[in-house]
């Protein structure tokens, strides 16, 4: 047992990850690492991670421009 | 706080406490209500029922039963208590057991973040910001789905229980821990007594929030009785739905099952 706390990790969980799917449309994610985003193509919602916690609620997402959607609908 | 009382054609409206507000600000209002106590949820949960609320999820966890391996999603659980007191029971019996804590407040994950920090066990917990009344979660991925004290805030509580049945795997359970009806004479006038004069000034001398506690209060009355939120529960889907009276119906314990 160490006296400081484990630190919280700032990268969200590679597991919890494949389990997470948009709330709006309940498909499948793209994680955007750098970004630290989620990203719901159906959606064109970016859904952020903060302190590796993902903010899955579609009033903080933010949205897609068209550049980005057809990126990342093209991948 | 300014509210357009006029429904919108075709609007809902939702209960906040005694208020009938419109569906969509039902949210924000708990949400305010969440975020200026969370820092000091324990010590007022604590006041508020003398320390019992520490007993009653103690038989709430005791009820699951929780095996060695099983997937709990815990949601409206920000703080951890139930995830604690799940991974505190597990843990020991070996197996890979783990919990999905999901809360729609920010503040109240951080919370339990911070609690969690310090754990052993902190890898077999993971933190998520989502709403109960759509999750975001794949189908069929959890043994178990836990809400403690947590419903009576949602919106759209048919909404939540839907999707606590598509996120569960057949075979899963449903339980939820939450104040209920009392069904003893005598308690439930020594209980009225309480919760209308004393919480909320316990509210409003340990948060200067008594706003929020009165919230507390109404919105405990206004949540459906036990019978009832167990017709709700079949009407979502599931089965062999029991509940068990704590302390006298102050509080209940629902269970269903995804058969």
């Amino acid at each position: 047992m160490s006296d400081t706390p484990n630190p919280t990790p700032k990268r969200a969980d590679p597991k919890l990850l494949e389990i997470l799917v948009c709330p709006l449309s309940k498909s499948v994610l793209h994680y955007d690492e750098a970004a630290q985003e989620l990203i719901s193509r159906t959606s064109r919602l970016a859904y952020p991670i903060r302190d590796g916690i993902p903010i899955m609620l579609a009033d903080e997402a933010r949205t897609l421009n068209d550049d980005e959607a057809a990126r990342h609908g093209g991948a | 706080m300014a509210h357009d009382h006029t429904d919108p054609p075709g609007g809902k409206t939702a209960s906040f406490g005694f208020r009938d507000v419109p569906a969509a600000d039902k949210q924000k209002l708990v949400g305010r209500v969440f975020q200026s106590v969370a820092s000091r949820y324990d010590v007022m949960n604590d006041a508020m029922s003398l320390g019992v609320h520490r007993l009653w999820k103690q038989a709430f966890v005791e009820w699951l039963a929780p095996g060695p391996d099983t997937a709990l999603i815990d949601v409206a659980g920000g703080t951890g208590d139930i995830a604690f007191r799940f991974l505190d029971r597990i843990v020991p019996q070996g197996g890979t057991g783990s919990v999905a804590v999901c809360d729609i407040n920010p503040a109240m994950l951080s919370e339990g973040v911070k609690r969690a920090g310090m754990r052993q066990d902190r890898d077999r917990l993971s933190f998520v910001c989502g709403d109960a009344q759509a999750l975001p979660f794949r189908a069929s991925q959890f043994d178990a789905y836990t809400i403690a004290f947590g419903i009576r805030n949602v919106t759209d509580i048919a909404a939540a229980l839907v999707e606590a049945h598509r996120v569960l795997r057949r075979g899963g359970r449903l339980m939820v821990l939450e104040f209920s009806k009392v069904d003893v004479p005598g308690l439930a006038e020594a209980y009225d007594a309480w919760s209308f004069n004393v919480i909320p000034a316990l509210g409003n001398i340990l948060t200067q929030d008594r706003e929020a506690y009165q919230y507390l209060v109404e919105s405990i009355r206004r949540f459906p009785p036990q019978a009832q939120f167990a017709r709700m529960i079949e009407a979502a889907g599931f089965g062999q739905v029991k509940f068990r009276n704590l302390t006298g119906g102050i509080v209940a314990m629902h269970s269903g099952w995804k058969l």
